[in-house]
């Protein structure tokens, strides 16, 4: 092992001497920063949930045309035929849903099986749904065209069926300037709390630093406990953080299994992918090395 | 080995502590630097440990012009020169033997070399089975021959001590004093400031007076 190693070996013993002749205090500000950094955690296993929904149900406006109960069987061919006339270049595809299919379509629906076993008559009316082709102002353009089709005879409703997953989209992106916004603050506070512990270790640790220098202690010397100090705090703050968040989602993702296996469907919330929180304690600890080496800058002047 | 040339130091716009100061010592020299409290015999060790600049003139230490080392080759310069202060400034957060270890960290000595080297820095100071105890359970002799260690342990070309033997009995001062004898036996240059001449005088074979502002040198002849 060359001198250079042994160095860092010396440092690091230094830092955990220090840490340990403290405990409390050290386990304080780990917890604050482990706090801080559990609620953007949170917030990122929340989108990396969620966002793979969106991404598999298309955006691209789906239009339903509900027909009235009392219309006539070939009414949704007539209508669907119509629209494929008119409407070619606006439409992509168009086809029908006859209300013996929906019915069926939600008997084999374990959430709806049971409401449905009860009825004597089918209350689903026929329904076309008509896929838009791609192209600019495409929201403007569905609503114009449910606008017009809700006019025609027979019709009794018209839903436009991409709606949510865009206004999801919206929310999504909200959420996401939401936890950029987090991340900074969280950042602020893992800064501001490592720059005050290492003053804080820097001028207790006043007399070591003098002796060191008068012995041959070179800055890096002198520095490199502070730099360990700060980086060992962000990395156990971010796996600490990580603890946190994965004992935060357990009661949250027994509530949200139940309500979403209410409607036949598996959900829950996880932590993101391993990789993604083995870089996020990386960047923790090199933000803690950085403030630290800022604030040992300011407090450790020979 | 040393060599001051019209050296001055004064602190902020006060008045100078050392004017115009010219002498050299050379390799293995025993040098005695003496006066009374407040001429500036601190102040020199200081300089010449490269603790503190000057303010003008040139000062040569171990092959390096001081007022042209830049900062980041200060503590290599201080790695050769063993400094003990008046005040001992020992670690009290840790015993004896991690005390004298603390110079031998520094330049990344192997753990058990430095071990090693530390318990014959400390045996030869007279602390031998001492090694264990805080510095605070040590007297005050015992805590300046601890200081003495953790100086010498590094081998330096140059040692240099401030009123080594201020507040001590005249069996621990000449204890010390011995010590520092057979460090410069062995070729390390040794000066000492202290206003005990007649201690002094038995072990150093030069002495440099400072008194009322003036600077003499025995040149050799110990007076």
């Amino acid at each position: 092992m060359n001198a250079w190693l042994r160095q860092h070996r010396y440092a690091l013993a230094v830092t955990l001497r220090r840490l340990s002749a403290q405990p409390f205090s050290s386990l304080l500000n780990l917890l604050v920063m482990a706090l801080a950094l559990a609620l953007p955690l949170l917030g990122v296993a929340m989108l990396v949930s969620v966002e793979p929904i969106t991404r598999h149900v298309s955006v691209t406006p789906e239009i339903t045309i509900f027909l009235k109960q009392e219309a006539p069987a070939q009414a949704a061919g007539e209508l669907a035929a119509r629209i494929r006339k008119e409407y070619a270049q606006q439409v992509r595809a168009v086809r029908t849903i006859t209300r013996d299919e929906a019915l069926a379509s939600l008997r084999s629906n374990p959430a709806w099986k049971q409401a449905f076993a009860v009825l004597l008559d089918n209350p689903l009316p026929d329904a076309v749904v008509a896929t838009l082709t791609e192209g600019a102002n495409l929201a403007d353009r569905a609503n114009r065209l449910a606008q017009s089709w809700q006019q025609w005879n027979d019709v009794d409703w018209v839903q436009l069926d991409s709606a949510w997953v865009q206004r999801l989209e919206a929310i999504l992106r909200f959420v996401r300037i939401g936890l950029f916004f987090l991340a900074g603050w969280v950042v602020v506070i893992v800064v501001t709390t490592i720059f005050n512990t290492v003053r804080l270790q820097a001028t207790s640790q006043q007399e070591e630093i003098a002796v060191a220098r008068l012995v041959g202690a070179t800055e890096s010397f002198v520095r490199r406990p502070f730099l360990y100090l700060g980086a060992l705090s962000g990395a156990m703050a971010a796996l600490l953080a990580i603890g946190i968040a994965a004992l935060a989602l357990t009661p949250l993702n027994t509530a949200l299994l139940a309500l979403a296996r209410s409607y036949g469907q598996e959900f829950a919330l996880h932590l993101p992918s391993m990789p993604v929180l083995l870089i996020a304690v990386l960047a923790a600890a090199a933000l803690g090395g950085l403030s630290a080496r800022w604030s040992v800058g300011h407090h450790s002047r020979a | 080995m040393i060599e001051f040339q019209h050296v001055f130091k004064s602190y902020g716009r006060g008045r100078n502590v050392l004017a115009n100061i010219n002498f050299r010592v050379s390799a293995g020299e025993f040098v005695l630097i003496s006066g009374p409290s407040g001429a500036g015999k601190s102040t020199l060790l200081k300089l010449i440990g490269g603790l503190e600049p000057h303010t003008r003139g040139a000062i040569q230490v171990n092959g390096h012009r001081l007022d042209q080392l830049p900062a980041r080759a200060r503590p290599y310069l201080r790695q050769a020169v063993g400094v003990i202060l008046q005040d001992t400034h020992l670690l009290f957060d840790r015993n004896a033997l991690q005390n004298v270890m603390l110079p031998l960290a520094i330049i990344g000595q192997p753990l058990v070399s430095a071990a090693a080297r530390a318990r014959a820095a400390l045996e030869k100071v007279g602390l031998s089975g001492k090694e264990m105890l805080n510095p605070i359970e040590l007297s005050g002799g015992e805590q300046q021959r601890l200081a003495i260690a953790r100086a010498i342990v590094n081998r330096p070309a140059i040692l240099i001590a401030d009123e080594p033997t201020a507040n001590l009995d005249d069996d621990n001062a000449q204890r010390i004093m011995n010590v520092f004898r057979d460090f410069n036996r062995v070729g390390v240059t040794t000066l000492i400031a202290s206003h005990d001449r007649p201690l002094m005088a038995r072990y150093a074979t030069r002495v440099l007076l400072i008194e009322s502002g003036k600077f003499s040198d025995s040149h050799g002849a110990c007076p």
